[in-house]
C-alpha cells in the first residue's frame, strides 16, 4: 500500500474519533478544498485573470475551512466576514509588494530541477507569485478569526452584565494571548517548508547581503510577513466587529 | 486639525514606513559589493518563442544604464528577459540592483532589503498600535530567540562532520518549544503541562508516520524530490515536519490546557470525564482550522513548479507524483500531530489535575 495512502487513512480515523461528525466535516473541507486549489491552478494555468480567480477561489477555501470547522454558526459567520475584509486588505499589500520585490519565478538556487524544462512558457510568474502569497496566508488568517470570535462569543455568555467598554478591553487581553500563538504557529510552518533552503544559504556561505536580497530567501520572507500581518489584521477587525454587534444587540434588548 | 489629532497613530506609522523606505533606499554605503540603480532603460522584442509544447512567448533584450551609488562610476549592461520571467528578469527604472565583479559587472540580483524592510516595520508598528508596548516586546523577543537557536542549529548542523540530524532538530524543537511557551506562560505547571502535550503528541505523530514508511518501505514517497538537498533527504524531511507540526500542536494544547485550567480555578470540573470531555470539546473546535493553516502553506509552496511542469506537458497523476508529493505527506503528518494532540493533552490535563486535587484536597 501507498505510504501517503496509509497515513491519510490514519489521518481520517483520528478524525472521526476525536471530532466525531465534526470530524468528518472538517476532513471532508480538507478534501474539498484541495480540490478547489486543483481548480485555481487549473484557472489559472488557462491564463483566466489572475486577480479575479484567486479572490473568487480564496471566498471558497474560506467559506469552506471556516463552516466546515466550526460547528458555531455565529461564530462562523463573524469569522468568514472578518477573513473577506483581511484578505482583500492583504491581497493589495501582497500585490504593491510584488510589484517592488520582483519575488517572481525561479533563481539560480533551482537549475538542477529547471534542467530540461522550458522556461519560456508564455504564463506570468509574476502573477503566480501573487497567488502564491495570498493562498499561503488563507489559514492563518481563518484560524486566528475564528479563535479570537469564539473566545469573546464565552465571554459575552458567562458575563451578562458586560459593557462595550469591557469587552472591547477584554477582546485587546485574549487577542494579545491568540495573537502570540497563531504567530508561532505560522513562523514554525513556514520554517518547516523551508529548511533546506536555509541550509543551502549557510552551507555554501552566502553573503550577509544575499541573506536581505535573494529572491528565492525573501519570497519566503514576505509570505510569513503578510501571514503575521493577516493574523494581527483578522484579530482586530473581528474584535471590532464582535464589539459592535454586541452594541448593536443591547440597543435591540433595552428596546 | 481635530482629524489629525485623532488620528495621530496612524500618521506615525506612516511615518515610520516613509523613513524605512527612504533609509533603505540609500544604504548602498553599507554594501561591500557595487549597488546602482537603473536611470534609463530601453528594450527591444528580439524573438517570439515557440517551444515543443505550443507555450509561445517573447523574448526581449534590454539595455540598462546603471548609475552606481557606492562607486563613482555608471555602466551599461545588457539583460535578456522573458514575458514569462520564469527564471529572467526584467528591470525598470528606479530598480536598485546587486552587481558583483569588479571591471565586468554582472547583475547579482534585484535589491530588495527595502520592501521587507517596509513590511516589517508595517508588521511591528501595527503590533505596538494594537496590544501594548509589553506584549510586543516578549512577543518579538520569543521569535528572537527562536531565530537564534534555529541558526546556532544549522550552523551546528552543517559545521559537524556526520553530525545527527534529527537529534540535533529534536534537541532544537524541544528548546523552542520551551522558550516560547516559558515567555507566553511563565515557569508554571500550565506551562510543563502544555510542554508535555506539544512533545508527545508531536513523538506519537512521528511515529505514526515512521511506522507507515517502514510498512510501506516508502511506496509513493519521493524523497529525492525535495528542492535544496545539501543533505540526506530523509532525515531532513523528518526534522523540518518536526518543525513545522510543533508550532500548531502548541497553539492547540495552549489552548486546551488554558481551557481546563480555567475550569480547574472555577471548580467547575471534578473528574477525569468532565476535564477530558471539556478538553475534547475545546480541541475538536479549533484542529480544522489548524490542520488548514499548515494545509494551505505547504500547498502554496509547491504552486510554481507545478505551474512550470503543467506548462511543460505534464499531466496531473505525475505532478501529484514528483512536485506535490512531499507537501500532501507533510500537510498529513501535520494533521495527524494536530489531531492527535487533542486526546493526548485533554488526557493529560486530566490526570495531572485530578491527581494534584486528591493530594491537596
Amino acid at each position: 500500500m501507498n505510504a501517503i495512502g496509509l497515513l491519510i487513512l490514519i489521518l481520517f480515523m483520528l478524525m472521526i474519533f476525536v471530532g466525531g461528525n465534526q470530524g468528518l466535516k472538517v476532513f471532508f473541507g480538507l478534501l474539498i478544498n484541495f480540490i478547489v486549489i486543483f481548480i485555481l491552478m487549473i484557472l489559472i494555468n488557462w491564463q483566466f485573470n489572475p486577480y479575479i480567480v484567486t479572490a473568487v477561489i480564496s471566498i471558497v477555501i474560506l467559506a469552506i475551512a471556516i463552516y466546515l470547522g466550526s460547528d458555531n454558526q455565529a461564530v462562523a459567520n463573524t469569522a468568514f466576514q472578518t477573513s473577506l475584509i483581511v484578505v482583500a486588505i492583504l491581497m493589495i499589500i501582497a500585490i504593491v509588494a510584488q510589484h517592488f520585490g520582483q519575488f517572481q519565478g525561479f533563481s539560480t538556487e533551482n537549475s538542477e530541477e529547471l534542467e530540461g524544462l522550458s522556461l519560456n512558457v508564455g504564463l506570468s510568474f509574476s502573477h503566480v507569485a501573487m497567488v502564491v502569497m495570498v493562498i499561503s496566508l488563507l489559514g492563518a488568517v481563518a484560524e486566528a478569526a475564528m479563535a479570537i470570535i469564539a473566545d469573546l462569543n464565552e465571554v459575552i455568555d458567562r458575563t451578562p452584565d458586560m459593557t462595550s467598554n469591557s469587552l472591547y478591553a477584554h477582546s485587546r487581553i485574549i487577542g494579545g494571548q491568540i495573537l502570540g500563538t497563531a504567530i508561532n504557529t505560522l513562523f514554525f510552518g513556514v520554517l518547516g517548508a523551508n529548511l533546506p533552503l536555509l541550509i543551502w544559504f549557510i552551507r555554501l556561505k552566502y553573503s550577509l547581503a544575499m541573506f536581505m536580497n535573494a529572491k528565492v530567501l525573501m519570497m519566503e520572507v514576505v509570505t510569513m510577513l503578510l501571514g503575521m500581518l493577516g493574523i494581527l489584521l483578522s484579530i482586530w477587525v473581528a474584535s471590532w466587529l464582535v464589539v459592535r454587534q454586541f452594541v448593536k444587540h443591547k440597543k435591540v434588548g433595552i428596546k | 486639525m481635530i482629524f489629525f489629532q485623532k488620528t495621530k497613530k496612524y500618521w506615525l506609522v506612516l511615518g515610520a514606513l516613509v523613513l524605512t523606505w527612504v533609509l533603505l533606499r540609500h544604504d548602498a554605503v553599507i554594501y561591500q559589493q557595487p549597488v546602482g540603480q537603473v536611470v534609463h532603460e530601453t528594450a527591444r522584442l528580439t524573438q517570439k518563442t515557440t517551444d515543443e509544447h505550443g507555450n509561445t512567448d517573447k523574448v526581449y533584450s534590454q539595455r540598462l544604464t546603471i548609475k552606481l551609488l557606492n562607486r563613482n562610476r555608471t555602466v551599461t549592461l545588457s539583460n535578456q528577459y522573458t514575458d514569462s520571467q520564469t527564471v529572467t528578469h526584467r528591470y525598470h527604472v528606479g530598480d536598485q540592483l546587486l552587481l558583483d565583479g569588479t571591471r565586468q559587472l554582472r547583475i547579482l540580483s534585484l535589491k530588495r532589503d527595502a520592501t521587507i524592510g517596509v513590511l516589517l516595520v508595517l508588521l511591528v508598528s501595527l503590533l505596538l498600535l494594537f496590544v501594548k508596548w509589553r506584549a510586543t516586546g516578549w512577543l518579538l523577543l520569543s521569535l528572537i530567540i527562536n531565530i537564534i537557536l534555529f541558526v546556532v542549529a544549522l550552523v551546528i548542523d552543517i559545521n559537524v562532520k556526520n553530525a545527527n540530524v534529527l537529534l540535533i532538530f529534536v534537541i532544537l524543537a524541544v528548546l523552542v518549544a520551551f522558550s516560547s511557551l516559558a515567555l507566553v506562560l511563565g515557569r508554571t505547571l500550565q506551562m510543563a503541562v502544555t510542554l508535555a502535550s506539544t512533545l508527545l503528541a508531536t513523538l506519537l505523530a512521528m511515529i505514526l508516520m515512521l511506522v507507515s514508511l517502514k510498512v510501506t518501505a516508502n511506496e509513493g514517497v519521493h524523497f529525492e524530490t525535495m528542492s535544496y538537498v545539501t543533505q540526506v533527504p530523509t532525515t531532513l524531511f523528518i526534522a523540518q515536519t518536526i518543525i513545522g507540526v510543533l508550532g500548531a500542536v502548541m497553539d492547540e494544547s495552549a489552548d486546551i490546557v488554558a481551557a481546563l485550567f480555567g475550569m480547574r480555578r472555577e471548580k467547575i470540573a471534578h473528574h477525569f470525564k468532565d476535564y477530558w470531555h471539556a478538553g475534547m470539546n475545546v480541541g475538536r473546535d479549533i484542529m480544522g482550522t489548524l490542520v488548514n493553516v499548515l494545509f494551505m502553506i505547504f500547498i502554496a509552496e509547491t504552486m510554481p513548479m507545478v505551474f512550470l511542469m503543467l506548462r511543460n506537458g505534464n499531466n496531473w497523476p505525475y505532478i501529484l507524483d514528483q512536485i506535490m508529493n512531499l507537501g500532501i505527506l507533510q500537510t498529513v503528518v501535520s494533521g495527524i500531530g494536530i489531531v492527535i494532540a487533542v486526546p493526548v493533552t485533554s488526557a493529560l490535563v486530566a490526570l495531572i489535575v485530578k491527581h494534584q486535587q486528591v493530594v491537596k484536597p
